[in-house]
């Protein structure tokens, strides 16, 4: 019974977020623009100096996927602080794990969403070549990727709504924390590419993910309080 | 007597602090609520009314002491008795007035989530603006939206601070309209509108510098004692302080 109201809360939750997000399109559009931004840039710059599309492609890939995912996780939090919202949710009784997986969750469909666009534009405008074969190995890196991003976005953004540090801190304290994200992401773009073994980083990038999402759910519920 | 037969009283605050840095908020603050009684916090800008009727809802942790809801130390799950209205809506503004209700009723696992939307929608004389979005409303339509949120799940307890602020006369008229209605619960109010929390009120703690200054029974004070008693207590902290 307890599960059943557990995962009824992250339910609530999420869905909360979709409706809120297909009616405002606020964090998709803010953070699609960004990533688009990069890959113009990429394509303006790089395109006719870089011998190789598949290095600008990966480049442009996960710097958009860092600009979006920061945009993603604080305009996801920006919605909570807006009218103390967050505070509204806190009240009702359920375990704020629930409300903290809810909150990952959604975030990740959304940095996912605006990560596939990127990947789109990176094809059509860098001619990033992407092999049938690699496009669902490489959305499931962007997935999980995605996922760790989000599990530490949300309590970093959560921390500095509560501590009135503002949004401006979100990227200072989140980009150092997801490098081993970043670094496993492009390394296994790479090797979805050439084909060469993904065992070694796709570990690190899981376990690494894995990490980060227990050390939010551990730490979220002191991380909300005021 | 509550339904249980029990004479626990539904909120007790057993020596409440709230310290940030070397500031105290609130200091060494008890006090025992009685069943379906309505008791207005009063105190000046400061006082450490807000910080109080924030750890009674469980929204702020206190340094010291501990809230009691129905004799039982306050949790996560005990959120579920206490209704609150505070400064800020807590409300989506990207939803509907009926989504909102209908996220807060489905978190604290109302049953019947339709109707009891539409029962609190029609206390609080928003039934026409349901699918209406709270970023379009008036600060008093809001602000008796936000009052629907906080009866959403049908609390014994209603935690309400300054719940007339900025509001003008005849949302003013139409919130007290629907406060009346409550008799059967607890209400606490935290204001520093005199003439309004003391004709609301029939008990009245009087706080200031973080401090209970003064109880008192509003039935046998005449709003002019009661003023003469709440700026003595206010004056006697500030000669001390």
């Amino acid at each position: 019974m307890a599960m059943k109201g557990f995962l009824a809360a992250t339910y609530h939750v999420i869905r909360k977020d979709i409706v809120a997000e297909l009616r405002t399109r606020q964090l998709t559009t803010t953070a699609t623009v960004f990533g688009l931004l990069v890959v113009l840039t990429f394509a303006f710059s790089f395109v006719k100096t870089f011998a190789d599309p598949r290095i600008v492609g990966r480049g442009a890939l996960w710097i958009a996927f860092v600009f979006a995912g920061t945009v993603g996780v604080s305009e996801t939090m920006a919605v909570e602080d807006e009218n103390d919202a967050l505070t509204g949710l806190l009240l009702a009784p359920v375990d704020r794990s629930a409300v903290y997986i809810g909150k990952v969750l959604s975030t990740t469909m959304f940095v996912l969403a605006v990560d596939l666009v990127t990947l789109g534009a990176a094809v059509v405008l860098l001619g990033y070549p992407i092999a049938a074969t690699m496009v669902l190995p490489l959305v499931g890196v962007l997935a999980v990727a995605a996922f760790g991003f989000s599990a530490v976005g949300v309590v970093v953004a959560t921390l500095t709504v509560r501590s009135g540090l503002g949004q401006l801190a979100i990227p200072i304290l989140l980009v150092p924390l997801v490098v081993p994200v970043l670094l496993s992401g492009v390394e296994l773009t790479a090797a979805l590419a050439s084909g060469a073994p993904t065992g070694g980083w796709l570990r690190v990038l899981a376990a690494y993910a894995g990490i980060l999402f227990l050390a939010g759910l551990a730490t979220f519920e002191f991380v909300v309080e005021e | 007597m509550n339904d249980n037969g029990s004479t626990t009283p539904p909120l007790r605050a057993d020596r409440l602090e709230k310290s940030y840095g070397y500031f105290r908020a609130v200091d060494d603050v008890s006090f025992t609520i009685d069943r379906a009684s309505t008791v207005g916090l009063f105190g000046p800008n400061g006082a450490g009314k807000t910080t109080l009727l924030r750890m009674l809802a469980g929204i702020v942790e206190p340094t010291r002491g501990r809230v009691l809801l129905n004799g039982v130390e306050r949790t996560t799950d005990s959120h579920g008795s206490v209704g609150v209205l505070t400064h800020d809506s807590m409300l989506y503004d990207a939803l509907t007035a009926r989504e909102n209700l209908r996220f807060h009723a489905q978190l604290h696992g109302v049953e019947t989530v339709a109707e009891r939307c539409e029962t609190v929608l029609d206390t609080v004389g928003l039934s026409h603006r349901a699918s209406h979005r709270p970023d379009e409303f008036s600060h008093g339509l809001r602000k008796r939206l936000s009052l629907a949120r906080a009866l959403i799940h049908d609390p014994d307890i209603l935690l309400l601070d300054e719940p007339y602020a900025g509001l003008d006369r005849r949302s003013i008229e139409t919130l007290s309209d629907i406060l009346n209605g409550f008799a059967d619960r607890t209400v606490v109010l935290a204001t520093h509108d005199l003439d309004r929390g003391f004709e609301r009120c029939t008990r009245a703690l009087i706080i200031a510098d973080g401090r209970l200054e003064a109880d008192l029974a509003t039935d046998s004070l005449s709003s002019t004692a009661f003023e003469r008693t709440y700026e003595q207590a206010i004056g006697l902290t500030e000669a001390r302080s």
